[in-house]
């Protein structure tokens, strides 16, 4: 867990143009209302496993941190399980703010510190793009980090277990074209990238 | 009561019995789920939404435009596809660039979203247009003495924007269902906690910290089971449970039930047909339960 005190913050860490960025996230709007009560940290379910608390990261998005804010793993850790958002007394949107924050590491190639998590978003979008839907097989597949013979026991001992219950679909499922998917998936991609 | 019907990618793979034990209660509530010819991935949560917004958005927004042409609004069984075809709508009436841009994208492939139709999960469903009463009166099987944990999970209740039906803090629309049913809703609290979700996949540790709560909780109130809405809360509370009981090194053995399985039991229906062979977590326990129970009436 770490903390963040004004005596150790310097001008130069800061980017003042960050908050203008935060506010065109949609659901990042009300960046600014934040006032620090608390009640995100509080109620989120996986604070134990983050460095900053999502108050933390609010304040530390204020101060124009970006590259802390970006190289956290709390915007990584959030599961979007909407509970600070639900009780946030000034409704910003925590969850949204957290997506927006990790597609700004993405794009600027900010090391994630939890080494899977790029990976994981691109892949999983790659493979919705080449089917349509998800198939889990291959997601699991292509994740997969080769170096470990345990990992791979243990992912097959989960994959036995659901393959034995019939939950394991092997083939992938494909779209009717005729209602032009492929389209849509590259018009959006193409767009976002601009 | 006729819907459009959205099942999303794990009602096709890991979540089959929840859409099976689904339509066969359907038919005892008058409810019609007609599908969405054609659907696509909602657009998921977080995984497209972070890598793309608009791409994820523009996704949810086809399933939107397929389900406007059947003139009917859109009903899941899926608490995760509910709030993200939820979002996409939100944001298409609020925020006029993304809605400008998820035009674009879905015009030029000749589809055309005009806003208005509802998005709503199967528990909506259940409480507010079959009602409670409904369900009670098609029950053959009362639970009697069954004790059961309602696991709400997050995204069916919690979210800005999503059709709400019940209370974010305090949900009663499941327990009530058990009620109906004639078993036992037992209070305990990690109703609304949260499993995880996507994290099962990249920090399964942390997911299983995360859903070891709901778990153990349930257990220590003496639940014999809990049930779920959500496809993604059943893998990591059920699929997950053994993995779980032998990192933290606990007992659980669980049963954890989709919602509809459990009216299916209480409606009298074959375990079989229900998909209750599927469950990984053996529902043995529950079987035993209801037995000793239809004994006890027979003699």
């Amino acid at each position: 867990m770490k903390t963040h005190s004004s005596h150790n913050i310097t001008a130069q860490m800061t980017d003042p143009s960050f908050i203008e960025e935060i506010k065109k996230i949609p659901g990042g709007e009300k960046i600014l209302d934040c006032i620090q009560c608390g009640i995100c940290a509080g109620s989120c379910h996986a604070r134990f496993a983050m460095d900053y608390s999502p108050m933390q990261i609010l304040k530390m998005a204020h101060l124009g941190l970006k590259q802390e804010v970006l190289s956290s793993s709390t915007i990584w850790i959030c599961a979007s399980c909407y509970t600070c958002a639900s009780r946030c007394p000034r409704g910003l949107n925590i969850p949204a703010i957290m997506s927006g924050f990790k597609n700004m590491a993405m794009k600027n190639n900010v090391q994630a510190p939890i080494a899977l998590k790029p990976k994981f978003h691109k892949t999983f979008t790659e493979i919705i793009g080449k089917y349509g839907r998800m198939h889990e097989p291959e997601l699991q597949m292509r994740l997969l980090k080769k170096t470990s013979p345990g990992e791979l026991l243990h992912n097959a001992s989960l994959g036995l277990r659901m393959l034995r219950k019939g939950k394991l679909k092997l083939q992938p499922s494909k779209l009717d074209s005729s209602t032009h998917f492929s389209e849509i998936y590259k018009k959006a991609s193409s767009e976002e990238a601009k | 009561m006729k819907y459009a019907y959205f099942p999303g990618c794990s009602i096709h793979a890991s979540a089959k019995e929840y859409a099976m034990a689904a339509k066969a209660v359907n038919k005892y509530l008058d409810v019609e789920l007609v599908e969405i010819p054609d659907w696509n991935c909602c657009g998921a949560i977080d995984a497209v939404y972070a890598y793309n917004p608009l791409l994820s958005v523009s996704l949810a927004a086809r399933n939107l435009a397929l389900a406007q042409n059947m003139k009917m609004d859109i009903v899941t069984l899926c608490s995760a596809c509910f709030f993200t075809l939820s979002r996409a709508n939100n944001l298409m009436r609020e925020n006029a660039d993304m809605k400008s841009r998820v035009d674009r994208a879905i015009n030029d492939a000749g589809l055309k979203y005009e806003g208005g139709i509802k998005v709503r999960h199967y528990m909506d469903i259940l409480a507010n247009d079959v009602g409670f009463e409904k369900i009670r009166q098609q029950v053959k099987m009362p639970l009697k003495g069954l004790k059961v944990a309602p696991y709400y999970g997050c995204l069916i209740v919690r979210p800005t924007g999503i059709q709400r039906f019940d209370d974010p803090e305090h949900p009663t629309s499941m327990d009530n269902v058990i009620k109906a049913l004639g078993a036992e809703a037992v209070n305990y609290p990690d109703k609304t906690s949260c499993c995880g979700a996507s994290l099962v996949i990249t920090d399964e540790e942390v997911m299983m910290e995360m859903t070891k709560h709901p778990l153990l909780t349930a257990k220590e109130a003496q639940a014999d089971c809990i049930v779920t809405p959500c496809p993604m809360c059943h893998f990591n509370l059920e699929a997950k449970q053994k993995d779980i009981e032998s990192h933290f090194d606990i007992e659980l053995g669980l049963p954890v039930l989709y919602i509809t399985q459990l009216i299916g039991l209480a409606f009298g229906l074959p375990p079989k047909e229900l998909g209750l062979h599927r469950n990984i977590v053996s529902p043995n326990k529950i079987f035993e339960k209801l037995k000793g129970q239809m004994t006890q009436k027979a003699s």
